[in-house]
């Protein structure tokens, strides 16, 4: 019977893992998307030999353990064979060790149960059994190493081989334990002297741990100890007190011992510092979260992601290849594995059976909960290991020989079970340890299936920068179509192509380390291909690739023939321009500089990021300017023409330019004449200043598809209006307002979207257009600042402020235009009208002619 | 393609996952079933109880159940109208394949073959207790636990 059972639930494992191999083994063809790739094979050596070393325990078990627990050895198997994959999987360099410990393990199994049922020797060696542990755990204080390099030295070993005594040192302390206090509790003196070696013994193995920073494995010591002794005494005093104790421990070294602070703050803030010290966490739920409701399949995600996947994040890996199905399971198997080690200590044949038995299953889920639970982000990291299932030679050796135990106690059938005077802490440690068990469950339904797809739209997740390598990405195309950003390449290995760079700061990039700027940034959705695509391809393509379908091309507004002449003409000058359709708002320039190249963006970057001219900031949209006297076209369209103050006989300040003759409002503002800001501003009652400027959109950010700074308004508005300071952008929808009977349009950047069903999709502008002034009143007012022989109205204004000067340009098309009418503002962050005048000409002169 | 195949095989994988935890706990399950079975087939002997006062003739008992309690008190399964008897005077319990008798704190105390007790104790057939002036003797039928175990190990 025990036999058929452990034969069959072996056989089962040995398919799931099987099935395993088989999708590692294909998931290259599915990740590149093509047969004509290398598959992988050398995980098949670490399946092989775990059907061999599995079939050999099997048999061996049979023969010497007849009546053993016919789950225990299934299960683990399936734990060790799903781990070792996943180690094989994330670094097949591990994968072959773990391989090798495997088999070393499994001969030690076997090896091991020809021991005694009753494990005497344990009970009667255990000081010396234990010193022996604690002396080669004192040996890595002197002869220490880390087959890593760096971090805590609590190896011992050499030319490859390493061991770490604190593994095996688990079991002997709690071999120790459950052999005192079988012998010594029926006496029932006074807890603490009978207590005193069992303290004084563990307090020597923490302060070992302690000293080598061992501190995932000292916490573990202290709750063993607490479990050992409460099952033992079955006082409730015992659980309070070490309760209070791990806690006080965990405040104390919060505040004196660094590593502790660290990780209980990036454990309750995670969030804070995602790329620096909580990057680990941050990474593990991002993989958890991406592995979902299914998961990626094994060797379709990117647990590589999360550093030490293979050790302490080995259930965030399997998490994210197997999702929560199988995490769930797992949890599961792990719950099974408990309860089958409770019911062997219940039925163990004597005290110390029964309390070993015990303590062993409780460091299996002790130590389980412990490093799942930091997974999940539920605990601090804690930094031991999954028994069975992490990379680990000696923490699957230890594994093994917790098995070795349980199957040995448990085997032992031809005695009765011992009388259990108290089974009430016994029952409590098993519910402790489901309560625990189903928490992790709840918290990893959380992370996978409610907070995963928003965690998945972090801009911090890399696996959008590995997606952007196996999916084309839509391009950017101008008005004419011609491509201005674009993805080339083949699959695994796309990159993207800035055609056109001194669009940079406008069009922005796409990066894996920098991340993304500009329409690269806004337009992500479409050009991902998540927004615009029919939603079953996307959730199809999730499921199979766990990536978005290829992205969609955006048709933007620009015209490059006209952005070229302006870039020609600002470069070597830090401003910006924008021309645009004053009628529907389509903007046909958008000029920042100084730009940069991001094509050189991996060479470049950490120079243009602290480079004292910005040249990543879009000062169209995002550069902020006191508007100062270029306000006064406004205010005087604004005015009612019958209650303008007198024009001054003379001027009483100087102008930015000089002043057409005869002297009128028109001529003043057109010159950008300080004074006539502070006598039209004056005359206007403040009621009305306001409303024109929330009309004008200088109170509020405008929509756009792009990203834009609001206007920086002072407290008192009115009062300090030359303070006020808007975007070039802003400015320009204003002055699009003059030229367009009045009406400020809403401005469109991004027109239109190539979706593979309707074709050129339309994108709406975002705001609505808005009435500022009457059509008769803005026609009346461009034609008064209109130079002579020119169809345009201009005016130019220079700002002198402690930040440097600053040269204002606005100019449009007049009413009696017959073309496309025009708007468009300059900012040049220097005083020079001439070359302000200049610039704006030749851009307009195509338009407009001579 | 390559996608949608391993798509299929990622099911199964999920599936036989599932499989092995079901089967698992349907092996569980049955377990507990057939222990369930074992115990409810399991039957104590037959025992017989031959109660003497003083002052009435003999009056016999047959049980067929595990647990029999004696005393004053009208419901227990061997009323022993006695005014020396405690209302829960003792019991006669059976476990562990054999019939135990244990003093329930008497007042007057049970002798066992003439001897006080103190601990439960198994009895056999022929034995004689006492509970205070009330004599019972006990008669065992054949032992039919064997035979039973087997009938339900082999499945019947």
């Amino acid at each position: 019977m025990t036999g058929r059972i452990q034969s069959r639930l072996l056989s089962l494992a040995a398919f799931f893992l099987t099935l395993y191999a088989v999708i590692l083994t294909l998931a290259p063809a599915v990740r590149e998307r093509s047969w004509d790739v290398p598959l992988r094979w050398s995980h098949w050596i670490g399946l092989v030999l775990w059907v061999g070393a599995f079939a050999l325990i099997h048999r061996q078990t049979m023969r010497y353990l007849p009546e053993h627990d016919p789950y225990l050895v299934p299960l683990a198997a399936l734990l060790t064979g799903w781990g070792l994959l996943t180690v094989w999987r994330l670094t097949p360099a591990f994968g072959l060790r773990q391989t090798l410990w495997l088999a070393v393990g499994a001969a030690i199994f076997v090896v091991g149960l020809r021991l005694p049922a009753d494990l005497g020797f344990l009970r009667r060696y255990k000081y010396l059994l234990l010193s022996v542990g604690l002396f080669l755990t004192a040996l890595t204080l002197v002869f220490g190493r880390n087959p890593a390099g760096g971090g805590p030295r609590l190896w011992l070993g050499c030319c490859g081989v390493y061991f770490q005594p604190s593994e095996p040192l688990k079991l002997l302390l709690l071999a120790y334990l459950a052999a005192y206090l079988a012998d010594q509790l029926p006496i029932r003196l006074r807890l603490f002297p009978l207590l005193f070696p069992t303290l004084l013994l563990t307090g020597l193995a923490l302060a070992l741990l302690l000293v080598q920073r061992d501190l995932g494995t000292a916490s573990i010591f202290i709750l063993l100890y607490a479990i050992m002794l409460y099952l033992s005494s079955g006082r409730r005093r015992v659980l309070v007190v070490s309760a209070g104790v791990l806690l006080a421990a965990v405040l104390v070294g919060y505040f004196l011992v660094d590593l502790v602070r660290l990780r209980v703050t990036t454990w309750l803030n995670p969030w804070l510092d995602p790329s620096g010290e909580s990057y680990q966490i941050v990474q593990s739920l991002l993989a958890i979260a991406n592995g979902g409701l299914l998961g990626r399949g094994p060797g379709l995600g990117s647990p590589t992601l999360v550093p030490v996947a293979h050790s302490d994040f080995i259930f965030a890996a399997i998490a994210e290849e197997t999702g929560l199905l199988g995490t769930l399971a797992l949890l599961g198997l792990i719950a099974f594995l408990l309860s089958r080690g409770m019911r062997i200590a219940l039925r163990a044949p004597d005290r110390f059976r029964r309390l070993l038995a015990a303590g062993l299953t409780a460091y299996l889920g002790v130590q389980s909960l412990l490093i799942i639970g930091g997974n999940l982000r539920l605990l601090p990291i804690t930094g031991v290991t999954l028994p069975f299932l992490s990379y680990g030679g000696s923490s699957l050796l230890t594994s093994f020989l917790a098995l070795l135990f349980l199957l040995l106690i448990g085997g032992d059938v031809e005695q009765e079970p011992a009388p259990l005077p108290q089974p009430f802490p016994y029952l409590v440690l098993s519910a402790l340890l489901s309560l625990g068990l189903f928490t992790l469950a709840l918290a990893d339904g959380w992370w996978a299936v409610v907070r995963g797809p928003d965690l998945l739209t972090r801009t911090d997740n890399p696996r959008r920068a590995i997606a952007d390598r196996y999916v084309p990405r839509g391009a950017l195309l101008d008005r004419h179509d011609t491509p201005i950003n674009v993805t080339r390449g083949e699959v695994g290995d796309y990159t993207r192509l800035y055609l056109y760079p001194d669009l940079a700061p406008i069009t922005g990039y796409t990066h894996p380390i920098y991340g993304q700027a500009g329409l690269e940034a806004t337009l992500d959705p479409y050009l991902r291909g998540l927004r615009g695509n029919p939603s079953t391809l996307i959730w199809w393509d999730h499921l199979l690739y766990g990536q978005p379908p290829p992205g969609l091309d955006v048709r933007l507004s620009l015209d490059l023939d006209l952005q070229h002449l302006a870039d020609q003409a600002l470069t070597g000058h830090a401003g910006a321009l924008i021309l645009l359709n004053a009628a529907n708002g389509e903007i046909l320039v958008m000029a920042s500089h100084p730009s940069f190249d991001p094509n050189a963006l991996d060479e470049e970057g950490e120079r243009l990021l602290t480079d004292p001219t910005s040249p990543l900031l879009n000062r169209a949209a995002q550069g902020r300017y006191p508007v100062d006297a270029a306000l006064s076209p406004f205010l005087l369209a604004a005015a009612d023409e019958r209650a303008l103050p007198d024009v001054p006989a003379g001027l009483p300040a100087p102008c930015a330019v000089q002043v057409a003759r005869p002297l009128t409002w028109g001529s003043l503002v057109a010159a950008g004449c300080p004074f006539a800001l502070e006598t039209l501003g004056d005359s206007l009652p403040p009621e009305t200043v306001t409303t024109l400027l929330e009309r004008l959109g200088f109170l509020a950010a405008p929509d756009l598809r792009l990203p834009v700074a609001p206007p920086l308004v002072p407290q008192d508005v009115i009062g300090a209006l030359s303070d006020l300071q808007v975007s070039p952008l802003q400015m320009a929808l204003a002055a699009a307002s003059l030229s367009a009977e009045g009406v400020r349009p809403a401005p469109r950047l991004a027109l239109a979207v190539d979706t593979p069903r309707q074709g050129w999709v339309i994108l709406p502008p975002l705001g609505e257009p808005m009435g500022v002034f009457s059509a008769s009143r803005a026609g009346a007012v461009v034609q008064s600042m209109s130079p002579m022989e020119r169809p345009f109205w201009q005016s130019v204004v220079v700002s002198e402020r402690d930040e440097g000067p600053l040269t204002w340009y606005l100019a449009g098309t007049l009413p009696t235009w017959k073309g496309t009418p025009l708007a468009l503002v300059l900012v040049l962050e220097e005083d020079d009208t001439v070359l302000a005048q200049q610039i704006a000409h030749t851009v307009l002169q195509p338009l407009l002619g001579p | 393609m390559s996608a949608t195949a391993l798509l299929i095989l990622r099911i199964l994988l999920a599936l036989s996952l599932y499989m092995l935890l079901g089967w698992a706990l349907w092996l569980l399950w049955r377990d507990i079933r057939q222990q369930g079975a074992l115990l409810a087939g399991r039957k104590a002997p037959s025992i017989t109880l031959t109660v003497q006062r003083p002052g009435a003739p003999p009056q016999s008992f047959r049980f067929e159940q595990v647990e029999i309690t004696l005393g004053r008190d009208p419901n227990c399964e061997v009323p022993l109208d006695d005014g020396t008897v405690s209302a829960r005077h003792a019991r006669l319990a059976y476990h562990h394949g054999q019939w135990w008798l244990e003093d329930l704190g008497s007042t007057n105390g049970t002798l066992l073959n003439g001897e006080l007790l103190t601990t439960p104790t198994v009895v056999i057939s022929g034995d004689e207790i006492r509970c205070g002036q009330t004599t019972l003797t006990l008669a065992l039928t054949a032992h039919t636990l064997i035979a039973d175990t087997l009938r339900i190990q082999s499945g019947e």
